[in-house]
């Protein structure tokens, strides 16, 4: 390997010198061929198109100072540009398609019997927060991967290079700094959640009935229900690999080469993604798609009659420890002006 | 054009509506009149003063679980925005060749990341109690939403013209400066100067009638 090396550095610099040393004696030449250029092989070598990686000598010291040429890395490039791209804007655009052809043909998914205006707490202040900080930061992480990611085929034709250019920059040093938050959101989101989220009898019940759409039963759920058990550790376990491969991507420092920063890429942008098409789905059932559950992230209470008609178990729980607080205390509680029906009087 | 505008007279434009603004709004709380206290005091207005000062910089104990999380993202992002504006090598830089004509040791990068997220985290969860928490929205003002997105966009601004490679991420974040300099003496902001001085009244207060509080 380092005779190959430094043989490649003699060429380049001193290609007289080579040139007159004549062809490198390799017995297999194919037929009427008398002489190939003395590079060829050597550039093979350096291509490492015989698919031996050359690992030269450098006095730059660091990890990988010593490949001149990483063909891995066309390969990725070629990966990141073709075929990652292309099937991440797939995946983005069906979803967004799903969800309209959902809304088209199921509409919003009503409660029965409507809003009753009883309500029931379901998540505390802190809990909340530790929601809504997790989905400002996923956000904003999810907006500036995705013009990392395909701004160049989808944004480059709108804005221009100049432009794109600049957005590409602001959304890299926001990317990268927002980055970490993620990890401690996450870790938070751990703490505060993971109680009520391990999987209990009947789960399996809602999932084989496709939490409702499939069949005309009612299907029961506790607290919380399989789909969101599954979406609260798809966040975590998910969320967890993009943090890990995103820190190995932002600070390069501990070691890791061309190749482990390749593959951490790829696995990041496929994490990334895979938590991005579902948060689509997350975000319309938490709000337009079924009527009466943003409530309970926005003010911590939800409707009694809500409770009973997504997580039954949760529900009757609630009835039996008598939780339930009426409308003009629930308008008390959260600070909201409540109409008097008497005589149409607003009062706080 | 445009850049020329910011680099210039809108810059001195806002620094002297947040200099004489500031002056302004303080000379104010100094002169305002206030009636003679004529009670007998029941005890020293001075130590009071003082250790409220102090005091106030942990939560009580009573208290402490309500407003812990309040406290700790309150820490965060003071601490966070006071290295960032002063300690930043960017910031250290562009006060010394502006405004003061020499500078000092400014944080290595790493640090300059910390303190970027440590005020960002803090912000974004001050705000969100802020919003969630029933007794704090009631008592929100426009103000005080319009003070901390203010705060939130100057940061957000400063941070994606990291690189120090475009000219247009440089000039949106000194515009965002310039308008958040501007509000500055006639919002929320002002607490950066008057927590102490409003500390130290409300102490006085109770310490001469006697209050341990």
């Amino acid at each position: 390997m380092r005779f190959k090396t430094l043989l490649l550095l003699l060429c380049l610099l001193l290609p007289q010198f080579a040139l007159a040393d004549g062809p490198p004696k390799k017995p297999n030449y194919p037929e009427g061929v008398s002489s190939i250029s003395p590079g060829s092989e050597l550039w093979g070598a350096v291509r490492q198109r015989d698919g031996v990686l050359l690992d030269g000598v450098s006095q730059v010291r660091g990890v990988d100072a010593g490949i001149l040429i990483n063909e891995q890395g066309y390969r990725w490039a070629r990966f990141r540009v073709s075929e990652l791209t292309l099937y991440s804007a797939w995946a983005l655009a069906g979803v967004l398609v799903l969800i309209f052809l959902i809304y088209v043909i199921r509409g919003k998914v009503g409660i029965e019997g409507g809003l009753s205006g009883n309500m029931v707490r379901r998540f505390s202040d802190y809990e909340r927060i530790v929601h809504w900080v997790l989905a400002i930061v996923f956000l904003f992480l999810a907006l500036s991967g995705l013009i990392l990611l395909l701004g160049r085929p989808l944004l480059i034709p709108l804005f221009g290079k100049e432009v794109f250019s600049l957005m590409a920059s602001a959304s890299k040093e926001g990317h990268n700094l927002v980055g970490p938050l993620f990890l401690v959101s996450l870790l938070m989101m751990i703490f505060s959640f993971v109680r009520r989220n391990i999987y209990e009898k009947g789960d399996l019940t809602w999932l084989l009935k496709g939490g409702g759409f499939i069949g005309k039963d009612h299907v029961s759920g506790g607290f919380f229900n399989m789909g969101e058990k599954t979406w609260y550790w798809m966040v975590i376990l998910i969320g967890l690999v993009i943090s890990v491969s995103g820190l190995i991507l932002v600070m390069p420092i501990f070691g890791q080469g061309r190749i482990i920063m390749e593959i951490a890429h790829v696995i990041h942008v496929i994490g990334a993604l895979a938590l991005i098409v579902v948060s689509i789905g997350h975000m319309y059932m938490g709000s337009i798609g079924t009527e009466g559950t943003l409530e309970g992230m926005k003010t911590g209470y939800v409707d009694i009659n809500w409770a009973d008609a997504h997580h039954d178990r949760w529900g009757r729980e609630c009835h039996e420890k008598d939780l339930i607080v009426s409308a003009e205390e629930y308008a008390r509680l959260v600070g909201k002006p409540s109409v008097d029906e008497a005589d149409g009087r607003e009062t706080t | 054009m445009i850049a020329n505008l910011i680099d210039g007279p809108l810059w001195y434009f806002s620094l002297a509506v947040f200099s004489l603004g500031v002056l302004w709004q303080l000379v104010s709380i100094i002169f305002a009149s206030r009636k003679p206290d004529l009670s007998v005091a029941r005890g020293a207005a001075g130590p009071a003063a003082l250790k409220t000062v102090f005091s106030r910089f942990l939560p009580h104990r009573e208290i402490r679980p309500q407003v812990g999380i309040q406290y700790i993202a309150g820490y965060l992002f003071h601490l966070g925005l006071f290295a960032l504006l002063f300690f930043a090598a960017p910031h250290v830089v562009f006060l010394e060749e502006n405004l003061l004509g020499f500078g000092w040791t400014t944080m290595p990068h790493w640090a300059f990341i910390v303190s970027a997220q440590a005020a960002f985290f803090g912000l974004i969860i001050l705000w969100l109690r802020r919003m969630v928490n029933p007794v704090s929205r009631l008592i929100s003002t426009t103000d005080d939403h319009v003070a901390a997105i203010l705060t939130f966009v100057v940061m957000l601004t400063g941070c994606l013209a990291l690189l120090e490679g475009f000219e247009a991420l440089r000039l949106l974040h000194r515009f965002t400066v310039e308008l958040w300099l501007i509000y500055f003496p006639f919002s929320a902001l002002m607490h950066t100067f008057t927590f102490i001085p409003s500390r130290a009244f409300t102490g006085a207060w109770f310490g001469r009638r006697g209050v341990d509080a």
